[in-house]
C-alpha cells in the first residue's frame, strides 16, 4: 500500500528525517513508535505531500507520489488526522464533514456517519471546536471515512483522551480495519498500540531503529517504555 | 444623548469603509497567508475608476458602483496569476514585499497620470440632500454608504456561511494546509478569492469617492488603520474584521468628542492591548503551525 | 503567531508606504561655483502632497525667470551661464537637510528656491546659515523664519501663517463674522495657524467660540461639523487650517451636512488654487481666503500666466509665480552686484524695493528678510461665474503689502536681530 525508501526531509537546515525505509502492507494497521521530536509527524507529512524539503521515494499504491500535490492525494484515498485533530472552529461539526470531496466506493455517507457517530448527529450545529476533546477526535476521524480514504494517517488519536475514550478509538480503529482501510498510526501509548496495530517501527533521530510486532512489543515491553522516556 | 447617538453613526460611516476594506484583506490573508499591501491602491483604484468612468465617459454614480468592483476583481485576479501566483512557494515575506512594490507602482502610476491634487466627485443628485433619522438628520449620501456597506458586509456574510463556496472559503482561510489535505485545491481558489478582495476595495473606493479626497495617496494613508483593525479583528477572521471595523470607527468617533488629542492612536493602541492579551485578535484562533 | 506578527509589522511598514515619495535626484550633473556661473536650485516636494502646488512647475518657473533676465540684458549679463537644478526633498526635514548639503555642495548651487512644509523649510534655513549661501523660501508658512530662524542668508518671500491669519481672520471677521469655530490639524503648523487666527479675530473684535484639533491624517471630520451648529454661541464661520486632502474631505463632508444654509461660512486658512481645481470652484463657493497672487487678477499678472501656460499647460499657482520671481530678484541682484559672492548679494538685496508681476509694493525688509508685498483677500467664484478654466477667485480686497505681514518689531520680539 505505501513504500517509503530512504526518505530524508529537513526544517531549514536541521534534518529531521534520516533515509527513512518503512511498508505499510495494505489492510494493515502500522504504528510509529518513538519521542517527541523524533520525526514521526514529519513523516505523515511527507506522505501527505505537505512538507516541502524533502528527498527519497513514497510510493502509494505501486505508483511514486512524488510531486503529487496534497490536494490529489486526498483525492486518491489518503487520510490525514492531524496530532491537533485538525477540527476548523469557523464551520459547524456538519460543515467540518461535508467540507472536503468525498468520493470513492470506500466513502461514508453521512448517514451512517451519524449512525456509527451519533453524538456528532446531535450537535450538528455547533461550532466544531466546541466539542470535546474525544468528540473531535472521533470528528476527525469521521470526516477522513466520509471521504472515502483507504489510507489512514493518524498523528497521536489518544493524546490527552481518557481511558474510556481511548477504548472508543480503538473500537473505531479496529472497525475501520474490518472494512479494510490501511492506517499509519502514530502512538506513544505502547499497549494502546498493541491492542490495533500489527506491526510497529520503531522511530529514533529521524531514522527507523527497530521493527517490532505485536509479541516484541509485549516482551520488551519495559525497554522500549523506558527508551520512550515514560 | 442625540449628540452621542450622532457621533455614534458618524463612526459606522468610517467604519463601513473599514469593514469592507478589512474584510478583503482578511479573506486574503486568511487563504494566501499574505498580508496584502497592495488593498490599500485597490481601494484608491476603485475612487479613481468612478471619477474616470464619470469625466471621461459620463458613466454615473450607480453604474460604477456596479461597474468598477467588477472590473477590480478581474484586475485583481489577472495579478494574482500574473505576479502573486508565482510567489506563492516561497515564504510569504516574498509576496508581502511584492505587494508592497505593486502598490508603490499603481500609487505612481495613477500620480504620473492625474498628479496628486484630489479630483472631484461629485455625490449622485439623489442623495444629496439630508435625511431625517429621526433623532437628527444626517446627509443622505452618508446613510445610503452605510447601507450600502451593511449589505455587502451582510451579501459576504451570506455567502460565507449559507453556501458550499462559503463553507470551503472559510476552512482554507483557518488552515489553509490542512484543507488541501482533505482534498481542495486551494492554489485554485485563491485566485478568485484575491480578485474577489480586490472586488469589495474597489467598492470601499467607489462609495468613498463623492465624500472623500480622490487622489493617489488616499488608500496608502488608510490602510495603515485597515491592517489594525484586521490585527484587532483576527488576522484571517471574517467576522472580526467586520466588528473591529466599525467598532474602531465608532470608537475614534467618540474620541474625536471627548479625546481628540488620543483618536489618532487610539486606533494603535486598542491593537497594542489587543497583541498583548490575545495575540491572535478578538476573534482570531491560535493556530499551531508546524 | 507568526503571522500575527506579520501582520502587525504591516503597520509601521505601510507607514512609510504613505510616506515614501518616490525620489527624483537631482535633475542635471553638478558645476563648479565659479565667477562665470550661476547655479540656482529648486528644492521642493515633486511627487508627494504638494507636488501640484509648485513642484516641477516651480522649477519651469525659476527657468522662465533665467531666460527672462539672459533677454533683458544680453551681453551686459553678469554671465551667459545660468544652471538651473532641482530635487525633491519629500516633504521630510532630514531629507531635505541633506539635499540642501549636496546642492549647495556638490552641485555648487548658489542658491536655493521653494521648500514647502515648514519642518524642513527651517532645516534648509540651518544649512544655508552653516554653507553662507543664500535661500529664498517659498512655501513654507513658518514664521520662525523670521523669528527665532531667521538669519543672514534666508529669505522668506511668498506668504507666511501671520499674514494668512491677519488677511483672512480680520477681513471676515470685520465683515460680520464675529464668532469662529476653528479646526486645525494637531501638528506645528496647524498649532501656528489656529494661535495666529485666534489672535487676529480677537484683535478685530470677534471671538473664538470653540478650536478642536483634528487627527492628522483624517478622512471624516464628521464629528466637528456635527458638533458646529450646537455650540453656544453658534458659530458664523468654520475656520479650517487643514491642507491637502485633508482640507478636501472637510470641504466634501462640509457640503454633506449643509451647514452653509445652517448659517456658517466656511474659511480656509491656507488654500491653493489646486485645491479649488480639485473639488470644482461649486464646493468653496463663497469661501474667503488670503491669497499671495491670483492668476487672472489684472493684465500683468495674466500675460505671464499665458506664458507659463503654454510651458506646462496650467494655471500657475501663487507659488509657481512667487519662485519666478524670486529666482528674477536674485539674479538681478547678482547683476547688481557683479558677483554670486552671498555676502556682496545680501547687500543688494537687504531693504531693496520692487515691483514685478509677483511682488507688488514690494520691499526686502533688511531687519528680518521678510519680503513684503501687497496681498489680496479672495472669494472662491460660484461655477456660474467662472468664465474659462481655472478661473475661480474674485480679489475681494487688496491688503497693502506694511499692513500684510507681521511688523519689524515683532519678528525682532520673536526674536531675529538681522540689524
Amino acid at each position: 500500500m505505501l513504500q517509503i525508501r530512504e526518505l530524508s526531509a529537513w526544517y531549514g537546515e536541521a534534518q529531521v528525517l534520516r533515509e527513512v525505509t518503512l511498508d505499510v502492507p495494505a489492510g494493515e494497521v502500522v504504528t510509529l513508535v518513538g519521542r517527541n521530536g523524533a520525526g514521526k509527524t514529519t513523516l505523515l507529512r511527507c506522505v501527505m505531500g505537505l512538507h516541502r524539503h524533502q528527498r527519497g521515494y513514497v510510493g502509494y499504491l505501486g505508483g511514486d507520489l512524488g510531486g503529487t500535490p496534497a490536494h490529489r492525494r486526498a483525492a486518491a484515498g489518503i487520510g490525514w488526522v492531524p496530532d491537533d485533530r485538525g477540527i476548523y472552529a469557523s464551520l459547524t461539526v456538519e460543515e467540518n464533514l461535508t467540507m472536503p470531496r468525498a468520493g470513492g466506493e470506500n466513502a461514508w455517507p453521512l448517514s451512517r456517519v451519524y449512525e456509527a457517530f451519533p453524538v456528532l448527529k446531535e450537535r450538528r450545529r455547533f461550532p466544531g471546536t466546541r466539542l470535546s476533546g474525544g468528540e473531535q477526535q472521533m470528528l476527525a476521524l469521521a470526516r477522513v471515512l466520509r471521504t472515502g480514504a483507504r489510507l489512514l494517517l493518524c498523528d497521536e488519536p489518544t493524546e490527552g483522551l481518557s481511558p474510556l475514550l481511548v477504548g472508543q478509538i480503538g473500537s473505531i480503529l479496529r472497525a475501520v480495519k474490518e472494512h479494510g482501510v490501511t492506517v499509519l498510526l502514530i502512538e506513544q501509548n505502547l499497549h494502546f498500540a498493541t491492542t490495533v496495530a500489527d506491526r510497529h517501527y520503531l522511530i529514533a533521530e529521524g531514522r527507523v531503529v527497530d521493527s517490532l510486532d505485536n509479541s516484541e512489543v509485549k516482551r520488551r515491553e519495559h525497554e522500549l517504555l523506558a527508551y520512550l522516556g515514560m | 444623548m442625540a449628540n452621542f447617538v450622532q457621533q455614534c453613526f458618524n463612526g459606522l460611516v468610517s467604519g463601513a469603509f473599514l469593514a469592507l476594506l478589512a474584510l478583503g484583506l482578511s479573506v486574503i490573508f486568511g487563504m494566501l497567508g499574505v498580508v496584502n499591501f497592495a488593498h490599500g491602491a485597490f481601494y484608491m483604484l476603485g475612487a479613481f475608476g468612478a471619477y474616470v468612468l464619470l469625466t471621461n465617459a459620463g458613466v454615473n454614480f450607480w453604474l460604477a458602483l456596479a461597474a468598477v468592483p467588477v472590473a477590480l476583481a478581474v484586475f485583481g485576479c489577472l495579478l494574482e496569476r500574473a505576479f502573486i501566483h508565482r510567489l506563492a512557494a516561497l515564504d510569504p515575506l516574498y509576496n508581502f514585499l511584492l505587494t508592497f512594490g505593486i502598490a508603490l507602482v499603481l500609487q505612481d502610476l495613477v500620480k504620473r497620470e492625474y498628479g496628486v491634487t484630489s479630483r472631484p466627485y461629485p455625490p449622485p443628485a439623489e442623495l444629496n440632500h439630508p435625511i431625517d433619522l429621526g433623532l437628527f438628520n444626517y446627509p443622505g449620501y452618508q446613510v445610503f454608504v452605510l447601507a450600502a456597506s451593511a449589505a455587502a458586509c451582510a451579501a459576504v456574510w451570506y455567502l460565507l456561511t449559507r453556501t458550499r463556496v462559503g463553507v470551503v472559503v472559510r476552512a482554507a482561510t483557518e488552515r489553509p494546509e490542512l484543507t488541501r489535505a482533505l482534498g481542495i485545491n486551494v492554489g485554485a481558489w485563491v485566485t478568485p478569492v484575491f480578485g474577489f478582495g480586490a472586488g469589495l476595495a474597489g467598492l470601499a473606493g467607489v462609495l468613498a469617492a463623492p465624500m472623500r479626497a480622490v487622489n493617489p495617496l488616499m488608500g496608502a494613508d488608510l490602510i495603515i488603520t485597515v491592517f489594525a483593525v484586521v490585527v484587532i479583528g483576527g488576522l484571517g477572521s471574517i467576522v472580526g474584521s467586520v466588528v473591529a471595523g466599525f467598532g474602531i470607527g465608532v470608537a475614534t468617533a467618540l474620541c474625536n468628542l471627548y479625546v481628540p488629542a488620543l483618536s489618532q492612536t487610539l486606533v494603535f493602541v486598542f491593537m497594542a492591548a489587543v497583541l498583548l492579551w490575545r495575540p491572535a485578535g478578538l476573534f482570531g484562533r491560535e493556530e499551531a503551525r508546524v | 503567531m507568526r503571522r500575527t506578527h506579520i501582520a502587525a509589522l504591516a503597520v509601521p511598514l505601510t507607514v512609510s508606504l504613505a510616506l515614501t515619495a518616490c525620489g527624483g535626484g537631482p535633475t542635471s550633473a553638478g558645476g563648479k561655483l565659479s565667477g562665470n556661473k550661476i547655479v540656482l536650485a529648486v528644492l521642493n516636494d515633486q511627487s508627494g502632497v504638494y507636488a501640484d502646488v509648485s513642484g516641477k512647475n516651480s522649477v519651469e518657473a525659476v527657468k522662465m525667470a533665467v531666460e527672462d533676465f539672459k533677454a533683458k540684458y544680453g551681453a551686459k549679463a553678469v554671465t551667459k551661464d545660468i544652471e538651473v537644478v532641482s530635487a525633491d526633498h519629500q516633504n521630510k526635514p532630514d531629507v531635505a537637510n541633506s539635499k540642501a548639503q549636496e546642492l549647495y555642495d556638490r552641485q555648487g548651487a548658489d542658491a536655493i528656491f521653494d521648500v514647502p512644509t515648514s519642518s524642513a523649510a527651517l532645516a534648509v534655513a540651518t544649512v544655508a546659515a552653516q554653507k553662507k549661501k543664500l535661500y529664498f523660501n517659498i512655501t513654507g508658512a513658518t514664521t520662525d523664519l523670521t523669528g527665532k530662524s531667521c538669519n543672514k542668508y534666508t529669505y522668506h518671500y511668498a506668504y507666511d501663517s501671520y499674514m494668512l491669519a491677519h488677511g483672512t481672520g480680520t477681513t471676515v471677521t470685520e465683515q460680520g463674522g464675529k464668532n469662529w469655530y476653528i479646526v486645525y490639524p494637531d501638528y506645528a503648523f496647524g498649532q501656528d495657524m489656529q494661535k495666529q487666527f485666534g489672535t487676529a479675530i480677537t484683535a478685530a473684535g470677534g471671538s473664538v467660540a470653540a478650536k478642536d484639533p483634528t487627527p492628522f491624517p483624517n478622512d471624516n471630520f464628521s464629528t466637528f461639523l456635527l458638533k458646529a451648529p450646537n455650540l453656544n454661541p453658534k458659530p458664523d464661520v468654520l475656520g479650517a487650517m487643514q491642507a491637502g486632502g485633508d482640507l478636501i474631505n472637510l470641504v466634501k463632508q462640509y457640503n454633506e451636512f449643509k451647514l452653509r444654509d445652517k448659517g456658517i461660512k466656511l474659511s480656509v486658512g491656507l488654500m491653493f488654487i489646486t485645491d479649488i481645481h480639485s473639488l470644482g470652484p461649486d464646493a468653496f463657493a463663497g469661501t474667503d481666503f488670503t491669497d499671495a497672487w491670483y492668476w487672472n487678477m489684472d493684465q500683468r499678472a495674466r500675460a505671464w500666466a499665458d506664458k507659463f501656460y503654454q510651458r506646462t499647460h496650467v494655471r500657475p499657482s501663487f507659488a509657481n509665480a512667487a519662485n519666478y520671481s524670486a529666482a528674477m530678484q536674485y539674479l538681478e541682484a547678482v547683476q547688481r552686484a557683479g558677483t554670486d559672492a552671498s555676502d556682496a548679494v545680501t547687500k543688494q538685496l537687504d531693504g531693496h524695493s520692487f515691483d514685478d508681476v509677483f511682488a507688488r509694493n514690494a520691499k526686502i525688509r533688511g531687519e528680518d528678510h521678510r519680503v513684503i508685498h501687497d496681498v489680496y483677500l479672495a472669494e472662491v467664484k460660484p461655477s456660474s461665474e467662472v468664465k474659462e478654466d481655472w478661473d475661480y477667485e474674485k480679489i475681494l480686497k487688496t491688503i497693502p503689502a506694511d499692513q500684510a505681514f507681521r511688523p519689524v518689531a515683532d519678528s525682532a520680539a520673536a526674536g531675529c536681530h538681522l540689524g
